[in-house]
C-alpha cells in the first residue's frame, strides 16, 4: 500500500493497529466456527443415537449409497480445500494472479461437488429412497433392512445442510474472485480470504465425517 | 501484517497428500469387517484428517492460541452433549419399564411389508394399531 503504513485505508477506525483488526477478526470467525460444530453437532447426536438403537439399519442402509460417488466427492472436497489454501498462500507471496486462479478452481471443485451431489439426489429421488413417509423404495437390498426411512432422513438432512454450506461458501468464494479481480485484497490486506478459507475448511472438515458415518460403516 | 506466519507450498502438498492417502485407506479398510471396530478404526482415520485439516489449513497450528482453544471447547461441549443424550436414551426403560414398538409406520412400505422390529421378528399389527402417529419411538 502506498499509505502512511500507520494508518493503511483498510484499517477500521475502532481498531487500535492492523494487527489487532485481523486478531478480532479471527476470533470472531472461531467463535462462529463454534456454533457451526453445535449446529451439526445437533444432527451428529441424532446420528449417534438412532445408529445405538438401531445398528443393523445403518449397516445394511448404507449398502443403498454409493461409495465411488462418495469417495469422488471426498477428494473433490479436499481438493478445493488444498486450492483454498493456496489461494491464501499465493496471496501472502504477492501473486495475485495465482490467488485468483486457485480461487476460481476451488469454486470450480465445489461446483462439482453440488454436481455428484445432485446425481446422487436425483437417483435416490427417482428410486423412491426418500426420508420419512415419503421412502418408497422396495428393492432386495432392503429385505433384511428395517426402518431404512430413518436411515435417510438422518442422510437427507445432515448432507442437505452440509450442501447447503457448500452452496454458501461458493456464495462466498465468488465474492472473493470479484475482490480480488478488483484488486481490493492483497498481501497486507486478505482477511476475508483467511477468514472464508476456515469456513471452507470446517466445510471439508465436515464432509471427512460424513462420509464414512453413512457410506463406508 | 508482516509477522503472519506463512505456510511453505510443500506443507500443503504433503497435507493434502496424507488426506488423500487417508480417504483411500477408510475406504479400503470398510471392506473388512473388524466387528464393533469397524466404526472406531472409521472414526480414528476421519479424526486424524480433521487434526491435520485443522492444524495445517486452517492455521490453528500457527495462530494464538485462543482460537485452537475454541475450537477445541466447541468439540468438548458437542461431547458432552452426545454422552449426556446417550446416558438417556441408552438407559430408557432402567427405571420405569418400557415396550418398544415400530418407528413411524406411516412410511409407504409398510402398506405392502409385514411390520418387523429391529431384529427381524414380526410384530403383530392389530396389537399395535392403537399407536398410529404415536411419536414417541420407545
Amino acid at each position: 500500500m502506498s499509505h502512511d503504513s500507520s494508518s493503511p485505508d483498510f484499517l477500521q477506525h475502532h481498531f487500535h493497529d492492523v494487527d489487532q483488526q485481523y486478531e478480532t477478526a479471527k476470533l470472531g470467525m472461531w467463535a462462529f466456527i463454534l456454533t457451526e460444530v453445535l449446529t451439526f453437532g445437533g444432527l451428529f447426536v441424532a446420528y449417534t443415537i438412532y445408529r445405538s438403537w438401531y445398528p443393523e439399519m445403518f449397516v445394511g442402509a448404507n449398502l443403498l449409497l454409493d461409495v465411488n460417488k462418495g469417495l469422488l466427492n471426498t477428494v473433490v472436497l479436499i481438493t478445493s480445500s488444498l486450492t483454498m489454501a493456496l489461494a491464501i498462500w499465493a496471496i501472502q507471496k504477492k501473486n495475485q494472479k495465482l490467488s485468483l486462479l486457485m480461487l476460481i478452481a476451488t469454486f470450480v471443485f465445489a461446483f462439482m461437488f453440488l454436481g455428484i451431489k445432485y446425481l446422487e439426489y436425483s437417483h435416490k429421488f427417482e428410486v423412491g429412497q426418500l426420508p420419512g413417509e415419503y421412502y418408497s423404495y422396495m428393492g432386495p437390498e432392503i429385505a433384511h433392512i428395517n426402518n431404512p426411512h430413518i436411515f435417510f432422513s438422518i442422510y437427507f438432512i445432515m448432507t442437505g445442510l452440509h450442501g447447503l454450506h457448500v452452496a454458501i461458501g461458493m456464495g462466498l468464494i465468488a465474492w472473493l474472485i470479484y475482490s480480488t479481480a478488483k484488486g481490493n485484497l492483497h498481501s497486507e490486506y486478505y482477511t476475508p480470504m483467511e477468514m472464508i478459507g476456515i469456513f471452507w475448511h470446517l466445510v471439508d472438515l465436515i464432509w471427512i465425517y460424513l462420509f464414512p458415518l453413512f457410506y463406508l460403516i | 501484517m508482516s509477522e503472519h506466519h506463512i505456510t511453505p507450498l510443500r506443507t500443503y502438498l504433503i497435507i493434502a497428500g496424507a488426506l488423500f492417502f487417508l480417504s483411500g485407506v477408510t475406504v479400503w479398510v470398510s471392506y473388512f469387517d473388524f466387528g464393533p471396530f469397524n466404526i472406531v478404526i472409521a472414526m480414528g482415520v476421519a479424526s486424524l484428517k480433521a487434526t491435520l485439516v485443522a492444524l495445517f489449513f486452517m492455521h490453528l497450528l500457527w495462530d494464538d492460541k485462543k482460537n485452537l482453544t475454541m475450537f477445541v471447547m466447541s468439540l468438548m461441549f458437542l461431547a458432552i452433549f452426545i454422552i449426556v443424550t446417550l446416558l438417556d436414551t441408552n438407559f430408557r426403560g432402567g427405571v420405569n419399564s418400557e415396550t418398544e414398538y415400530p418407528i413411524n409406520k406411516r412410511a409407504a412400505f409398510y402398506d405392502s411389508l409385514p411390520l418387523t422390529d429391529t431384529h427381524g421378528h414380526p410384530v403383530d399389527e392389530h396389537g399395535s394399531d392403537h399407536h398410529e402417529g404415536d411419536e414417541d419411538h420407545h
